[in-house]
């Protein structure tokens, strides 16, 4: 192998080599590795394989092929780095010496960046969208350009917020793709400030906006500003589609610090930023045909498609250039989602953030575990459902306020009093309000893994139930007469391993249901899921009565003596609502499971 | 969806010749096949992955001497069941439509199960309706849905097919 630096040879074509750009340092040196790969040529012969214990699948598509720009990502497609492209214009600052120019092009920027942002929300890496931004990648250099470097800001200092909400509920999976912000500067100094240096530029824009209005109907304003671009029959309409953009902004980051504060203190108050948001994305929407009318020159193509509200390409922005953070596997393209259906993504976060918004926080599991599953019928994003999780599961409470002993205590329709015995330290008890906790997590996720985890998740119930009845009878199997607080500790192991059984075929019935819903059913499985169903809805229904005759003795317990009076008899044997609605449910699963064996025996 | 019609390949039946992988020469056949047709890029350490640890289990469809499918797959030990598994199959446009898929598929199948295997599964994107229904029709079940598998944000099934277990000798 040659010892010397040969890089100023390199070039087998005779133009000056890029590879200068690349010089050996006093560690490293390059060395010609030409003769060894042609003597290797030569070293194996046709259909010939080296294989070596550790190459699995894993390892062979991992493989790269350098110079395949398809997988190797070392391959430059413009420029090699940042600075490069910066030296080459690629972001420049101003963006136009024209003014007009400057803001439509900043416009067409914040069209973009929503854009890139709703596909990093749909799934793709936040390196090759968002921070795709080279103005956004060297935030800095923007500070001469108020607008831009503003809205840059906020930009950065959401993103953390997004990834900070949704790395706290854990993602699984192809979801994880979402929080990987290795190597990209998400945290900015003075981020923290990022809405009064807003605030500021937002006032100037008004107070352009009215000096604008002002001239048009001749009155004169005291103030000597100056305008925002140089064409005064756009002015209005300029100033008016950066107001909307720099509103919506704000307006969403306050959403999201709202939600953040515990226990659902600040949802009142995000649902009126919520409000604003939806407002000015409205008018964001309005800004696009006055946007692609300012200027004579027509875009190309369908207009539908583009990521910018004018049509036009954004400036600044580079995929290729972060190709080695985006993600664990070789980068491919990705298309980003046009302006359209970004906004059309940030309107329904909005909605399903709302309705989370909306919720009272009931202390009543079944409401919330009804909710919850009522929520997931939108199919909500991955945004919406962290969200959902982190307002339900804080701080190992339910809400952040109500411990999961005195939720369980309550669903179980246990007296009040008992929801602080003593009873909930011991170990089972412990880990039945992990499972509830669990079950809170696994219903917000999405619906492909859930239904999988769920199905896992019915061993544990199992689980629990046999240790609960186990630890029943080792303390109360023997006990005939008893003390008042061991009459109280049996009511509540009673109460509670009811429920767990309750609770148990309530999810056996969700990952039978949840199948519909994933398109996992062969018409010829239809039968068959039925019959499930139906086996699994009259246990429910079962255990459901049981749960409610004896809440029903619970509270009859409380006041009346023991002469039970006819219309108390009456009452009891009357079936709840809940009962009745599960028996309708089994007369469907059940009429089904007839109808379609017949039609498979037909 | 293509919206110029293909031509169709006028063939008879019997015309296809069904071979299973003989070596170094059909590599590049398979990789032409899966590069032009499949959205995923694979480097030549994957085929080479399957094709030599497993060739008896790849197997290519020529008619007139030209490659027009092929089904690459493996098997081994997960987590206490002996699987097999599809990682790719591919029938250029002009020959579908004609039971090529499912003959190269059945092959690759037959030999699992000879060769031991208690199942076998593959995953597919939601909405291929052809995959799914070629695969429905040979007795796959669609085990589970995976958020997002592929790159563009499409969901996949994993399809599963469950060999009987061997008769108990009595």
């Amino acid at each position: 192998m040659a010892d010397k630096p040969v890089y100023e040879e390199a070039s087998i074509d005779g133009q000056p080599s890029k590879l200068a750009s690349i010089p050996a340092s006093d560690t490293t040196v390059w060395a010609d590795a030409s003769p060894l790969l042609q003597a290797a040529c030569a070293g194996l012969r046709d259909g010939e394989l080296i294989h070596g214990d550790n190459f699995n699948l894993f390892a062979a598509m991992s493989a790269l092929e350098i110079m395949d720009p398809k997988m190797d990502s070392g391959i430059v497609c413009t420029y090699y780095s940042i600075d490069e492209a910066i030296e080459n214009g690629a972001a420049p600052i101003p963006i136009s010496l024209d003014s007009t120019i400057d803001v439509c092009r900043t416009i067409d920027i914040m069209d973009h960046l929503l854009a890139c942002e709703a596909a990093w929300h749909k799934g793709h890496s936040l390196a090759q969208t968002v921070f795709s931004c080279i103005y956004l990648l060297r935030l800095d250099r923007t500070a001469p350009h108020a607008l831009l470097h503003s809205y840059c800001r906020i930009i950065r200092a959401t993103c953390k917020a997004v990834v900070s909400v949704v790395s706290d509920a854990r993602t699984h999976e192809e979801e994880d793709l979402f929080t990987l912000t290795y190597g990209l500067p998400l945290n900015g100094d003075g981020d923290d400030k990022c809405l009064s240096i807003l605030n500021a530029v937002e006032e100037t824009i008004s107070r352009q906006l009215r000096a604008c209005k002002a001239t048009s109907s001749k009155r004169r304003l005291p103030e000597d500003l100056e305008p925002l671009q140089s064409n005064p029959n756009l002015e209005e309409g300029f100033c008016k589609a950066l107001l909307c953009r720099l509103r919506f902004r704000k307006h969403f980051f306050h959403v999201l610090s709202c939600m953040k504060r515990p226990q659902g203190r600040g949802l009142e108050s995000a649902r009126k930023h919520i409000a604003s948001c939806l407002t000015e994305l409205e008018s964001i929407l309005k800004s696009a045909d006055f946007l692609r009318s300012c200027f004579d020159e027509s875009c190309e193509g369908d207009i539908d498609d583009k990521t910018t509200a004018s049509g036009f390409e954004p400036i600044g922005f580079d995929a290729m250039l972060n190709s080695r953070l985006s993600a664990p596997t070789p980068p491919r393209a990705i298309k980003i989602l046009s302006w359209k259906k970004a906004v059309e993504y940030f309107v329904k976060l909005l909605h399903d953030l709302d309705v989370i918004c909306s919720y009272s926080l009931d202390p009543h599991l079944e409401s919330l575990l009804r909710f919850v599953v009522q929520f997931q019928k939108s199919q909500p994003d991955l945004v919406a459902r962290s969200h959902l999780q982190l307002l339900l599961v804080q701080d190992g409470k339910l809400y952040g306020r109500d411990p999961f002993f005195a939720v369980i205590n309550k669903a179980a329709a246990l007296p009040e009093a008992t929801k602080n015995h003593d009873i909930q330290k011991n170990e089972s008890f412990l880990q039945l309000g992990m499972l509830v906790m669990n079950l809170l997590k696994i219903l917000c996720t999405n619906a492909a893994w859930q239904r999988r985890k769920l199905g896992k998740f019915l061993q544990d119930w199992r689980v629990i139930y046999v240790q609960l009845e186990l630890a029943f009878r080792n303390e109360y199997g023997e006990v005939s007469s008893s003390s008042n607080d061991e009459n109280t500790c049996m009511k509540i192991f009673q109460h509670i391993l009811l429920w767990v059984e309750e609770q148990t075929f309530w999810i056996a019935f969700r990952f039978l249901i949840l199948g519909f819903e994933l398109e996992l059913y062969s018409t010829g499985e239809y039968c068959m899921v039925y019959w499930y169903l139906y086996a699994v809805l009259i246990k429910l229904a079962e255990k459901t009565h049981l749960m409610m005759a004896v809440s029903h003795d619970t509270a009859k317990r409380k006041g009346k003596k023991k002469k039970d009076s006819p219309k108390d008899l009456a009452r009891e044997s009357r079936i709840p609502p809940a009962v009745l609605f599960l028996q309708c449910y089994i007369c469907l699963a059940e009429g089904l499971t007839m109808y379609l064996s017949r039609c498979l025996l037909l | 969806m293509e919206v110029k019609p293909e031509e169709k390949a006028e063939i008879e039946e019997p015309e296809i010749e069904y071979v299973s992988y003989g070596g170094e020469h059909h590599l590049p056949l398979i990789m032409n096949l899966v590069d032009q047709e499949l959205s995923e890029p694979y480097s030549i350490f994957t085929y080479r992955y399957f094709v030599y640890l497993w060739p008896q289990l790849s197997f290519l469809a020529f008619h007139k001497g030209k490659c027009v499918g092929t089904v690459v797959c493996k098997m081994g030990e997960h987590r206490n069941t002996f699987r097999g598994y599809i990682a790719m199959l591919v029938v250029i446009k002009p020959y579908r439509g004609r039971g090529i898929a499912t003959e190269l598929v059945t092959r690759s199948i037959r030999m699992m199960m000879e060769s031991g295997c208690e199942e076998v599964t593959l995953e597919a994107e939601v909405t291929n309706k052809g995959a799914l229904a070629l695969y429905g029709r040979l007795g796959f079940i669609r085990a589970k849905r995976l958020f997002h598998y592929y790159l563009n944000g499409v969901d996949a099934f994993r399809l599963k097919l469950l060999f009987p277990p061997p008769r108990q000798v009595l």
